[in-house]
């Protein structure tokens, strides 16, 4: 047996996000077919009904929106992806107690000891395919959700095995030792699309002439690490249908497992994640004195009543304290929200079962990581730990017309803080018909109802040629009269005119306004006419 | 003796003198360097932004300490406009939006908890603040060394009685540039910023000029 890449099992559902969004719709009562999720502007998943359109991922919105106009376009929620997974997981648990939930819509687990129990590897595959079936039939009511299962020799080729599987629809199993076989006839993309290969690698090997995974495994490693470095080694391995890193045959460092005891039961998730981030930090720094980082954890949970929760988490390139301690975050969360549990936590435990060389952490080129970023950053865990992930937020580029959709606010705990404060935030292109800059520094996120006036004291409208009926002159907002000094406008804006349920059409002014008695103090306002009424929706504060 | 003589020795020596003498501070962009005493944002103390330029005023203060590295923590500050931040310069990256809870009592456990890892802090401050949590804040603030900038829209005289700001600007837009009766858009504004407060010798007024 090969002692070097262990033999799995693979679950997968392919474009998982598109599915979550979907069923989450339907949960709602709005049925699409045609679901897309995006993430940056770009497509990161979408629904098979939205594949045949012609929709595919890495496009833009609108291209998207250009194949599919009826498509539904669903943020990325990474929460969402997770816990709508949790059935599945839960389902394929009770076959096989340990499994790993790397991302949402993956499940992987080592077949040793559910295949010989079951009666090897073919009626493992044939197993997992029902329970899947019937958990995602559910979750789905009715509607078939596409999955493949595959096994085989390492994680790499048995993820593999589990996408073709998906597209067939019967179960594939990779006989023993014929990994390498397998995977030798693929391309070179698949080390991106499966195992996190930076795409700027994968598209040097193409143009060196490497289009195969064949043709790396035939060079030797050694001219493969003198090119790329560790990733030519890692890439090498894996296209030898081994797993990324070698395992540590050193003897593991004593006391490995840290286990905690709570006093009494503890009921508040928040308590449970901060203590274990506590004793992952432990952990972490006991792991490095042994030169060795952690790429799976076994975390297992245990309540009063003796209910209890195992998950093993994997990371490739190695879990942080910061990782481990969101892990148990997830699995308490997952776990709370199935309802299994009655009590409190009165014991968590945190095993590394994979372990790596620790290489050290490669640095940007131009400064790197500071400790500022790592100071922030755990003012952020501890914030989020305290108010909840809704109440810290990080901004992300959407783009848009409206101030208020250019930027949106997402949470701050499922951003990687450390990779962000190396990067560069911004607006990348105004959008066509959006405020000239520059913006205004108030924008409010419920407009504030306002009354324009002419001299004559009638309200100002708007007519269908985007004509004012006649000058401003007085505006009455929060029960205060302000006379109007200059305005610009009306500018028309349309937006989603093809889609009668979310179509916006208004009118866009800028007013100049000071109040009646002190003429000193003068304001600008961004004021919109939408469905017949005048709304402050941003300031110049 | 010899070794006092050593010119690096002696430099290092005086060096050390006058870092112990200036106080540590944040960078500010050019236009803004004038209007503090010291030069930048000194560590450890309050500057309140008041008027009805104040959010933009203080957008624009910290935009050069986020650019340096330093980062923001935005601690209910509501309907702020992120656009508008970019535009003034604020490196989003290093900005953090905390939205605290209603109590008092956590306001300030999450103003102190933001204080442990964000170098600038920017607050608004709720109804309901007695003076003894604005002390404890500025405690903590004066303690970790962060820089604290206030935004005081309208009751600047309530805010001033809870917390003792350092360096108070308050500002009043006195045209708006580009925007005329049915044409043009708002292209810039010039805004007037009277400094005062406990650490400025005499109060003293500036002209701005603030463009996208």
């Amino acid at each position: 047996m090969n002692v070097e890449s262990t033999r799995v099992a693979v679950v997968a559902c392919p474009d998982w996000q598109a599915v979550a969004a979907q069923c989450e719709l339907r949960a709602r009562g709005q049925v699409f077919e045609a679901v897309a999720v995006l993430h940056a502007q770009r497509v990161i998943a979408r629904t098979a009904a939205a594949a045949a359109h012609g929709v595919q991922v890495g496009m833009r919105k609108r291209e998207a929106q250009g194949a599919c106009p009826h498509m539904h376009i669903a943020t990325h929620s990474p929460e969402r992806d997770r816990l709508m997974f949790e059935p599945v997981v839960r389902a394929i648990a009770e076959l096989a107690p340990l499994v790993e939930v790397s991302m949402p819509g993956i499940v992987v687990l080592a077949t040793r000891g559910p295949s010989r129990y079951v009666g090897g590897d073919d009626a493992l595959a044939q197993r997992l395919t029902h329970i899947a079936e019937v958990a995602l039939r559910e979750l789905g009511q009715g509607q078939q959700i596409p999955f493949g299962v595959g096994i085989a020799d390492g994680r790499l080729t048995a993820m593999i095995a589990a996408r073709s599987a998906a597209s067939v629809g019967q179960p594939r199993v990779v006989a023993r030792n014929e990994s390498a076989q397998c995977l030798a006839v693929l391309p070179v993309s698949v080390l991106a699309d499966f195992a996190e290969v930076d795409r700027n690698v994968v598209s040097l090997l193409q143009r060196l002439g490497l289009a195969h995974l064949g043709n790396i495994a035939e060079i030797q490693p050694s001219i493969l690490i003198g090119r790329f470095g560790p990733v030519g080694n890692e890439m090498h391995r894996l296209a030898r249908g081994l797993d990324r890193h070698p395992p540590i045959v050193v003897a593991p460092p004593p006391e490995r497992a840290s286990t905690h005891r709570f006093d009494g039961p503890v009921e508040d998730i928040n308590i449970v994640v901060l203590t274990a981030r506590e004793v992952a930090e432990q952990l972490v720094a006991h792991l490095a004195a042994h030169g060795a980082s952690c790429v799976r954890v076994h975390i297992s949970l245990h309540t009063d009543h003796g209910e209890q929760s195992d998950r093993v988490w994997y990371q490739p390139e190695g879990l942080t304290a910061a990782a481990m301690a969101e892990r148990v975050r997830w699995q308490m969360e997952a776990w709370v929200a199935s309802r299994a549990v009655t009590s409190g936590v009165v014991l968590f435990r945190l095993s590394p079962i994979g372990l790596r060389a620790r290489e050290g952490r490669q640095l940007g080129l131009w400064g790197g990581s500071t400790q500022a970023d790592e100071w922030a950053e755990r003012a952020i865990e501890r914030l989020t730990a305290m108010l909840g992930a809704q109440s810290v937020l990080v901004p992300e580029w959407r783009g848009g017309r409206d101030p208020a959709e250019i930027f949106a606010l997402t949470s701050a705990s499922v951003v990687d803080i450390e990779r962000r404060a190396l990067s560069c935030v911004e607006s990348e292109t105004q959008w066509q018909g959006a405020l000239p800059t520059p913006s205004p520094s108030v924008v409010y996120d419920d407009p504030l109802p306002i009354m324009v006036c002419s001299e004559d004291g009638a309200e100002v409208t708007v007519s269908g040629r985007h004509e004012l009926s006649a000058e401003p002159s007085v505006v009455i907002l929060q029960q205060h009269q302000y006379s109007v000094i200059s305005w610009a406008g009306p500018w028309p804006v349309e937006e989603r005119w093809w889609d009668p349920a979310r179509q916006r059409r208004m009118v866009r002014m800028q007013i100049v306004v000071s109040r009646n008695d002190a003429a000193t103090t003068t304001r600008a306002l961004v004021v919109v006419r939408e469905h017949g009424k005048w709304w402050v929706v941003a300031r110049y504060g | 003796m010899r070794a006092a003589l050593d010119p690096a020795l002696l430099q290092a020596t005086t060096s050390s003198v006058f870092r112990h003498e200036s106080l540590p501070t944040l960078p500010v962009s050019p236009d803004l360097r004038a209007m503090f005493p010291e030069g930048g944002l000194v560590r450890g103390r309050t500057v309140l932004c008041g008027g009805d330029a104040a959010v933009a005023l203080a957008l624009r203060i910290v935009s050069q300490p986020t650019q340096a590295g330093s980062w923001l923590g935005v601690v209910g500050v509501h309907n702020i406009g992120v656009q508008a931040a970019s535009e003034q310069g604020v490196a989003l990256q290093r900005v953090v939006f905390v939205q605290p809870a209603t109590s008092r009592a956590e306001w300030v456990s999450t103003v102190a908890a933001a204080a442990d890892g964000f170098d600038v802090l920017m607050l608004e401050v709720p109804h309901g603040i007695t003076v003894a949590d604005a002390r404890r804040v500025q405690t903590r603030i004066q303690s970790r060394r962060n820089a604290l900038v206030l935004i005081g829209a309208t009751q600047k005289l309530a805010l001033q009685s809870v917390f003792q700001p350092d360096v108070v600007m308050d500002t009043t837009t006195t045209q708006w540039n580009g925007i005329e009766r049915g044409s043009g858009h708002v292209q810039s504004r010039e805004v007037c910023v009277t400094v005062s407060g406990r650490r400025v010798p005499k109060a003293q007024q500036y002209s701005l000029r603030f463009v996208g």
